[in-house]
């Protein structure tokens, strides 16, 4: 066996038995060396410093907010010169971590911080950076303090990753990352089915046993690939943003006509129009697709719908279709288009529609009202509104805001607030966590071009705290990301289905074949996508 | 003397020395002939080519699939194509173990007489190269195999004891190259396979070697690493979809990279299948008189050592040569060059290198760049051929190509629709530096410092680039509006302001030229690029009304082709034209006459002029305005 493994290695004999020996206390002395070294001054005592009177420059900034107690560790970049680091993070119960660097970048030790969180839910969270200076003094800044929430936020995060481009890609992918540490793994990739589009992936209930994903391939044709309880299955119909019935028996979805546009001298360069839309619903008993007059309007532009979670009102946006020619692009007075906030009553049992109300409308706000999403406990529906359009994401006048409809039920008045947390770029695609004291939402917060996705505290009062970017491994990974995150969906477990349990059923021949009661441009297989197709 | 001449043409010594020839020959064409660094450049045609970053970030990303090692070393030693010499180097280097491993299998299946099949992948690679397409990635995990193959021929051969550890060996090297070189692993088990099958006379060993080459990848690629069915067998491997669905030029030329692959194989197998065969035609052939004929004269040349090598050698060139004569695309080259000039605002080559093939829209519109910042464009325009959609490549056919007009674009202040082209080249060809670079630079002049960051913080991390991007990254440190900095300053300044919305990144021409004229009375480029699509387009009232912005500049004296469209105006219209206390030169008032006076000998008869006024007037706007094209003396 000896024998074999010299042959594996490949020494010869002679080399073997005289220089065997040597090469491996050479080695060990090697691995020594570098053991000593990394682990070289890795607890060093502060005992003299000095104090500076501020607090120190971290990225990203993870500074006076709320914090989930099951995040992954909050590493952080700190921004100040010197030679070594040192951060002391501690709160009220449990051991101190400590963590000393030569580099600025401080990586928390996962076991540890997760101890010190959950021991600490509810308490503030305090982190001490101390810097040495290259006058070998240490400096210490003032300390930086986060509160640990008590409640959880959802353990997965499910986000489309994809270029910032606007016509044309070539890769792009939903993954799901676990938020308690830094996996992230491809729910579908287009590498799975040769290229293509993948959008809009729903969840029913933040739950991933029902979840709906939009294909759209040049190859495969487009279609939604609805995965129910492990089986996974293709419904020959292009859906756009949809929302699942609480039941998980429909799924609403609109389908749309969307063109590209391009500015030439504004410092967004792109929007996008929807030239005409409507809503549809799918039922999962009796595989078919239906509307209502009520959702598709044809002097109407209806999209982004929401169930209330008692599943009896459809939330929906609507706006006054403004042209006439529903080819021509950009149409005439597409900067006037602004979406008002309805509801329309459903029976589950029945299949019966009731009447639209208006729950907000673009008059009263002046802004296009979009993307309502009701938080689990019914209690909050969080929105935002931009100068007008249907695509917040490309607005840097889209925000974020709240309305309680706990309070609108008690007075019969819709009342919305402008939350703080929004910055001067767009801020868009929020989700709920199942508890609803968590929201994720997209933001190109410090640029133009680049949404990342962060997460806030919402309290029982509806107050929104500070947003924490999500967290990454490498403090500095956003600093050279050049892939934009959106539609960011919280949800409780990982999606079970592979991606290439997925993709056989996209590459298959089989699917539900459904009447559609309106089509709308809808591109069939072999024919390459229009660049109107958009991605965000 | 002569003792060394035998010694080179004895089969010990003139094998390398052959080798070492061929090789040299190899690099030299690769370096000075089809220069890598246009393969790095990629001239908005390679959509292949990998993007490397320094730090475990980037390498982390290649360790989750099958075919990541080979990724990821492929794309560092690919970043060596930059420096054209470095890149030649690689590539010679890559050919030469190839070859090697070739040579070693061979001998290995006493195949001696079809030795020189080593030499068939490299003038393949060879003719890859000469077409401009990048496989490098593709040969790199061929190399993989190969290597292993050896390995495993190495093992096995030392140790001769029963087959189970034999097999076992196989396992283990098929895993680690399976998730070295992803697909490319099925090349080794079909060459163990046919050596085991058809020269140890294993079949067993030979047929679960080949069910192996359906087991593992399914096993360690669906299973283990999750990765799709189609890639777990194809990565890497020449028919891989990413190959044949994204790269127009690679699926065309995709027989090659197959023929790379398959050479080795089929080689084996004939070998294999025809040794029996041929020990049986021997057998029965031995009293034909003919084939007696033919074995002496063979017999007598494999004898003659010196006559051999100098055939061989001969041969060897010979087809080398044949092969990159008829496969050479001078066409293409230039394209690849003029872009690559272009690019690096090299405008002599690029004047240079677009001589050949000046007809192409896409030379024209280089050629008019070129003029432009030579300073020529109101002079020599002419002296190349020319077309009004030449000028912002606005063409229908060239309003997909992104990559051809950010310069051009970013050069005369459009920065949406640069940023536009640069983004969607950013998703089709990768994050490569040159576009990074300039999205960072675009950025910095809109004033979207966070976006810059971003770039600069990426283009940091690349081996070229790394310097510029931190020093910018520095600057931003210091002057985070970059206020002081004079090159964004003046890119500012020629920004267009005025929003025009359009379904595409499209340009307008006219329009938007002449805000950028409104915005800044000094942006000469768009002055001269307005001025020359009027004469273009032969709106000469434009050109007339704008001739007063020749105020705005440090004209010495009025271009000759401006006095030229001067010349028609008046003619035509016979109206004097207002010149600002401008001079008309005497040598363009005689061009002016001598243009007239051949016309007229010809009584106004435009086709039977042709000859004469293209001889002596072909780069004059005259012609043009007669003709509608210039005539550019080759």
């Amino acid at each position: 066996m000896r024998k074999h493994y010299r042959y594996l290695f490949g020494f010869p004999n002679v080399l073997f038995r005289v220089w065997g020996p040597f090469m491996i206390l050479v080695l060990v002395v090697l691995l020594a060396s570098v053991l000593v070294y990394t682990l070289r001054g890795n607890k060093v005592a502060i005992d003299r410093y000095t104090f500076i009177g501020r607090g120190p420059s971290i990225r990203p900034d993870y500074c006076g907010t709320v914090i989930p107690p099951n995040i992954a560790p909050l590493n952080f970049l700190v921004q100040e010169s010197g030679s070594h680091y040192c951060v002391r993070i501690y709160s009220k119960q449990g051991e101190p971590i400590e963590v000393f660097s030569r580099s600025p970048k401080i990586v928390i030790p996962e076991d540890s911080w997760h101890e010190l969180l959950n021991m600490n839910r509810g308490e503030q969270l305090y982190f001490d950076v101390f810097v040495k200076t290259r006058n070998d003094r240490w400096d210490r800044f003032s300390t930086i303090t986060n509160k640990i929430a008590c409640e959880d936020i959802d353990g997965f995060l499910v986000y489309r990753k994809i270029h910032p481009v606007h016509d044309r890609w070539k890769k792009m992918g939903i993954y799901q990352r676990n938020l308690e540490n830094f996996n992230e793994l491809p729910v579908l990739d287009n590498g799975y089915y040769k290229g293509g589009c993948l959008n809009c992936h729903t969840f029913c209930g933040n739950h991933p046993d029902k979840m709906l994903i939009g294909i759209r391939s040049p190859i495969y044709g487009s279609s939604a690939i609805l995965a129910e309880d492990g089986v996974v299955s293709k419904v020959g119909a292009k859906f756009g943003f949809a929302s699942w019935h609480p039941s998980g028996r429909l799924v609403v979805c609109s389908i749309f006509k969307p063109r590209l546009i391009f500015h030439s001298a504004r410092n967004y360069i792109q929007d996008i129009v929807e030239l005409d839309s409507a809503l549809l619903y799918y039922l999962l008993d009796s595989k078919t697709v239906k509307t209502s007059p009520e959702l598709s309007k044809k002097d109407r532009l209806e999209t982004y719908p929401t169930w209330s979670p008692d599943g009896r009102y459809l939330y929906f946006c609507s706006a006054p279709m403004l042209w006439s020619d529903r080819n021509k692009v950009p149409p005439q007075r597409y900067a006037e288009v602004k979406y008002d906030l309805v509801r329309i009553s459903y029976d589950l049992e029945n299949d019966a529609w009731g009447k639209l109300e208006t729950v907000l409308s673009a008059e009263d706000t002046g802004l296009s009202i979009l993307l309502p999403r009701i938080s689990p406990d019914g209690r909050w529906l969080l929105f935002c509104m931009c100068n007008y359009g249907s695509w917040p994401v490309h607005h840097p006048s889209s925000d974020l805001y709240m309305m309680s409809l706990k309070a609108a039920e008690d007075t019969a008045q819709y009342k919305y607030h402008r939350l703080r947390i929004n910055s001067d770029q767009s801020e868009s695609w929020h989700s709920w966590s199942s508890n609803s004291r968590w929201i994720a939402f997209s933001s190109k917060k410090g640029n133009y071009v680049f949404t990342r996705t962060y997460l806030s505290y919402v309290d029982q009062a509806g107050n929104v705290y500070k947003p924490i970017v999500m967290p990454q491994k490498d403090p500095t990974f956003y600093g050279s990301c050049l892939k934009t995150y959106n539609v960011p969906e919280l949800i409780i477990q990982p999606v079970q289905a592979t991606g290439e349990k997925l993709a056989r059923v996209i590459r298959g021949s089989r699917k539900i074949a459904v009447d559609m009661p309106i089509t709308m441009a809808t591109p069939k297989a072999g024919v390459a996508p229009e660049p109107w197709q958009e991605r965000e | 003397m002569p003792n060394l001449f035998r010694k080179l043409s004895s089969q010990n010594l003139g094998r390398p020395i052959r080798s070492l020839l061929f090789f040299i020959f190899f690099y030299l064409y690769l370096w000075l002939e089809v220069d890598l660094r246009l393969i790095y450049h990629g001239g908005g045609t390679i959509t292949n080519f990998p993007v490397f970053f320094r730090g475990w970030a980037f390498l982390k990303g290649f360790t989750s699939h099958p075919g990541g090692p080979v990724e990821y070393l492929s794309a560092f030693l690919s970043q060596f194509f930059y420096i054209g010499w470095a890149g030649a180097v690689v590539v010679t280097l890559q050919a030469w173990l190839i070859c090697v491993c070739t040579d070693y299998f061979l001998k290995a299946i006493n195949a001696s007489r079809l030795r020189w099949v080593r030499f068939v992948a490299p003038i393949l690679l060879l003719i890859v190269y000469t077409k401009y397409t990048y496989r490098f990635l593709t040969t790199m995990a061929l190399l993989a195999a190969l290597l292993f193959v050896c390995l495993y021929l190495k093992m096995i051969t030392k140790n001769q004891r029963t087959g189970w550890l034999h097999l076992a060996v196989f396992l283990v090297l098929s895993v680690i190259l399976y998730y070295i070189a992803g697909g490319a692993y099925l090349l080794f088990a079909v060459l163990c396979a046919i050596y085991e099958l058809l020269f140890r006379g294993r079949p067993q060993m030979g047929l679960l070697y080949l069910l192996s080459a359906a087991v593992i990848p399914y096993v360690v690629g669906v299973l283990v690493f999750n990765v799709s069915i189609i890639d777990a067998f194809s990565n890497l491997l020449p028919f891989s979809w990413k190959t044949l669905y994204y790269e127009e030029v690679g699926r065309r030329l995709v027989i090659l990279a197959y023929l790379v692959y398959l050479v080795l194989p089929l080689t084996a197998l004939v070998a294999g299948l025809g040794r029996v065969a041929l020990k049986r035609k021997v057998k029965e052939k031995t009293n034909n008189k003919f084939f007696r004929l033919v074995a002496g004269i063979f017999s007598w040349y494999l004898r003659h050592n010196k006559l051999k090598w100098i055939v061989t050698s001969l041969v060897l060139f010979g087809i080398a040569f044949c092969a990159l004569f008829f496969s050479r695309d001078i066409k293409k080259k230039t394209l690849f060059a003029v872009d690559y000039y272009a690019c690096h605002k090299m405008w002599p080559q690029a004047l240079d290198a677009a001589r050949r093939h000046s007809d192409v829209f896409f030379i024209i519109h280089v050629v008019n760049r070129a003029l432009y910042h030579s300073g020529q464009l109101n002079f020599e325009m002419f002296s190349y051929p020319q077309h009004p959609d030449t000028l912002l490549l606005t063409a229908e056919k060239y309003k997909l190509s992104r990559w051809k007009r950010f310069d051009i674009c970013i050069d005369l202040g459009f920065m949406n629709q640069a940023e536009g082209d640069l983004t969607e080249s950013l998703d089709r060809f990768g994050e490569r530096p040159i576009i990074l670079k300039r999205l960072a630079l675009l950025n910095m002049v809109k004033a979207n410092i966070g976006a810059a960051r971003i770039y600069l913080e990426a283009l940091s991390k690349t081996l070229f680039y790394a310097d510029w991007a931190n020093d910018y990254l520095a600057r931003l440190q210091s002057d985070p509006n970059l206020a002081a900095d004079d090159q964004i300053q003046h890119m500012r300044c020629l920004m267009a302001e005025k929003d025009y919305v359009s379904p595409l990144p499209d340009v307008k021409m006219e329009y938007m030229l002449s805000d950028l004229l409104e915005k800044n009375r000094q942006n000469r480029m768009a002055f001269e690029y307005l001025m020359a699509w009027y004469l273009l387009t032969r709106q000469l009232d434009k050109f007339i009304q704008n001739l007063d912005r020749l105020d705005d500049f440090d004209y010495p004296n009025i271009p000759r082709l401006y006095e030229e469209a001067i010349f028609i105006h008046m003619y035509k219209t016979k109206k004097a034209v207002e010149l600002h206390g401008r001079q008309i030169s005497p040598e363009s008032l005689q061009q002016c006459k001598g243009f007239i006076q051949i016309f007229n000998h010809y009584r106004e008869d435009k086709r039977a002029a042709f000859n004469e006024l293209a001889k002596n007037y072909g780069n004059s706007y005259f012609f043009y305005y007669v003709y509608g094209e210039s005539w550019m003396q080759k």
